[in-house]
């Protein structure tokens, strides 16, 4: 593919490691205080056709690595813009993406991680070669983004070491990232066709999968929708799989035929109806790694929530622990739910049941965690901890007086 | 084919000082991923490298859990893909081998998944920077690397003194690790700092024991002034008994 390059390019060269004693020279990377990629879709009338542009000493410019002194390592922006008639905004995460793999298929250059921590290394061959220009670089950025995205129609690539420059533009970058993450952050289970399942805990809890959609984080709080791509496309046959979502059953319950078709399987038909939004009737079953328990309070015909840290009793009495034991072991019992922590903000928590409305006690720490969500729905005042109640019977006189929504019957149940 | 020797024993066996010297030795054949899984001591003070405290895996995943709940780490940012390159960013990079410092095992909590990640990150790591030797420095009993690593291991070396009680310690470990890891391949027992004889006493234990000894290494001398001028112990001269024994082993075990 090479031809007019100093060196070979391939998916061959994908697995290739560059190591200090090879090293000639890195750029980004941990020593480097300043570094950050970015791809922008822009107008057409903005790009100057595959036209690279390099700001700031080059290659051959700069001091190598040296195994005594040390150095050679150098800030760096990489700044891919694109234009074409299909291209939008939401693709720009996943050009920006390609850097990694487009960099790593040339022959003497390594890449890692990503946004404002990448990292790319040129060999000592590399360079020996004859790659001495980071134009080099950005030429062959081009053909690859060309060969390999036909929607792009017109692209320039623009590098930069110059360290001033980096810095006068890594805040832009980094707002950009914010937004981005914000986006994905109000990805919703309606967006995707797929949702991601794990096993991981059926060594103690035989009949447990933890549902992994965008709305719902696993139990454990350690794997989100996105984690779960990743994981279920380095090890498809793993622990950690894609689920195809299937029909959307009942959206207010979120029932899917296909979360019901691989309960069935994977519990092995122990259970073959699970309700995500809901604590009641087919609730998800619980393992024993949920970072918190939300309970039934049948007095107040709400329901309590308690985290693991959270070593006191609740107010109904029993301690984290002592409910852990009673709802794990991988089954699923109404009025109880093993959950991750950050399911508190989504839109979706037992929203069957009344959502965070309906959440009458929480641990005080937990109450301060979540105060934003808590207060942006005007419950932050109505809930109960430990310093305002110490039984149900506190509790309920609490609710009355500080009115509690849920108490005073303002919760609309969806339907 | 990587080569994975485990090196383990209770502590003060000299573990660090055998497997720091076989690291050495191996990394002038092909490249080697040194890898200390005990906690409380330190292999790259042994291999004379500086390790930066915060670039251990302990504390990579602490970093993590803490930057996920409170909401600072990207949301697109998939863990598995951030553990491997944050465990890249760690490695020490040496002449002819890399340090991996596994530093402090889980606290209390659910560990499933980050585990999992872990896992499949060390076997990216292997299998990418094609490593011809793995060197694990463990603590006593290899739960702690157990749950982080599913690579079969080729040699199990434990070590122990020349006592009873550490003989049967040795066996009782043999056990437990050969319970935790369905694939061990060959086990030797190290017998470190030796003076003189083995007593007809410590003979009928080892018998006893079902270990096979591999080698007995003598109390060296040279040892000493190194420790008191702070020097790794990589620097004790080619011909000190410590250098001479761990170049038999690896001959012994053609490695
Ligand atoms: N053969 C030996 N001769 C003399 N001193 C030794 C020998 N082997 C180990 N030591 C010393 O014993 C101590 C413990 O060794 P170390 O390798 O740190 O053990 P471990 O890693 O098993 O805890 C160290 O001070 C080390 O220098
Ligand atoms: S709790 Fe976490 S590790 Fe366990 S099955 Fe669920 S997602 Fe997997
Ligand atoms: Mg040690």
């Amino acid at each position: 593919m090479a031809g007019e390059f100093h060196v070979d390019i391939g998916p061959q060269y994908e697995g290739e490691v560059i190591r200090k004693e090879n090293l000639y020279m890195e750029f980004g990377g941990p020593k480097a205080a300043h570094k950050f990629e970015l791809a922008t879709v822009k107008s057409l009338d903005e790009i100057e056709n595959e036209k690279v542009e390099i700001i700031g000493p080059d290659i051959g410019d700069l001091k190598p690595y040296d195994e005594e002194k040390g150095g050679g390592s150098y800030p760096i922006a990489i700044l891919v813009d694109v234009a074409g008639g299909e291209l939008d905004k939401d693709a720009e995460a996943i050009i920006e993406r390609r850097i990694h793999m487009f960099t790593n298929m040339i022959e003497g250059w390594y890449h890692m991680n990503q946004r404002q921590d990448t990292w790319l290394r040129i060999s000592k061959d590399c360079y020996k070669k004859g790659f001495t220009s980071l134009r080099e670089l950005g030429e062959i950025y081009i053909l690859l983004y060309t060969s390999e995205m036909s929607i792009i129609e017109k692209i320039q690539v623009t590098i930069i070491t110059d360290e001033k420059k980096i810095k006068e533009l890594l805040p832009h970058a980094l707002e950009v990232y914010a937004a981005r993450d914000e986006r994905a952050r109000t990805l919703n289970d309606e967006d995707v066709d797929t949702f991601y399942g794990c096993t991981l805990c059926q060594s103690f809890a035989p009949t447990h999968i933890s549902i992994i959609a965008p709305n719902r984080i696993a139990n454990c709080g350690a794997i989100n929708w996105f984690d779960g791509r990743a994981a279920a496309k380095i090890d498809p046959d793993g622990p950690i799989f894609a689920i195809p979502k299937g029909e959307l059953i009942d959206a207010v319950k979120g029932e899917y035929s296909g979360v019901n078709a691989i309960e069935a399987n994977k519990s092995l038909g122990t259970y073959d109806r699970v309700y995500l939004y809901s604590a009641f009737e087919h609730p998800h079953t619980s393992c024993g790694c949920f970072e918190a328990i939300v309970y039934y309070i049948p007095e107040a015909d709400a329901f309590g929530v308690v985290h693991r840290d959270f070593k006191g009793e609740t107010v109904v009495g029993e301690t984290f622990s002592h409910m852990a034991g009673e709802t794990s072991g991988g089954k699923q019992i109404e009025g109880r739910l093993g959950t991750g922590l950050q399911q508190l903000r989504s839109p979706k928590f037992i929203q069957a049941d009344g959502g965070l409305a309906r959440i009458v006690w929480m641990p005080k720490e937990l109450k301060e965690r979540f105060k934003d969500v808590l207060e942006k729905k005007g419950l932050y005042d109505k809930i109960a901890t430990e310093e305002d109640v110490k039984n149900v019977d506190e509790l309920l006189a609490f609710l009355e007086r500080v009115g509690h929504p849920w108490i005073k019957g303002e919760v609309q149940l969806p339907t | 084919m990587t080569k994975t020797i485990a090196i383990a024993g209770k502590g003060g066996t000299g573990k660090t000082t055998v497997a720091a010297l076989l690291i050495k030795l191996l990394s002038q054949k092909g490249l080697v991923l040194a890898v200390d899984a005990d906690p409380s001591t330190n292999l790259s003070q042994a291999l004379g490298l500086l390790l930066d405290d915060s670039k251990t895996v302990g504390r990579i995943r602490e970093k993590m859990a803490e930057d996920v709940s409170k909401g600072r780490l990207s949301p697109t940012i998939a863990k598995p893909e951030y553990l491997f390159s944050k465990i890249v960013e760690s490695l020490v990079e040496s002449k002819g081998f890399d340090l991996l410092s596994m530093g402090r095992p889980e606290g209390p909590g659910c560990y499933c998944a980050s585990n999992e990640f872990l896992r499949a990150s060390l076997d990216k790591l292997v299998k990418d920077y094609k490593y011809n030797y793995i060197v694990m420095d463990c603590e006593a009993g290899m739960e702690h690397i157990s749950r982080q690593t599913t690579r079969d291991v080729d040699v199990l070396l434990i070590m122990s003194d020349p006592t009873i009680k550490g003989v049967t310690t040795a066996a009782r470990m043999k056990k437990l690790i050969e319970d935790l890891r369905s694939n061990v391949g060959k086990v030797g027992l190290i017998i470190n700092r030796v003076r003189g004889e083995l007593s007809t006493e410590i003979k009928k234990a080892i018998d006893e024991s079902g270990l096979q000894v591999i080698a007995l290494i003598p109390e060296d001398p040279d040892m000493a002034g190194l420790e008191m001028k702070g020097r790794p112990v990589t620097e004790l001269p080619q011909e000190s008994s410590l250098q001479l024994k761990v170049k038999e082993i690896a001959e012994g075990l053609r490695l």
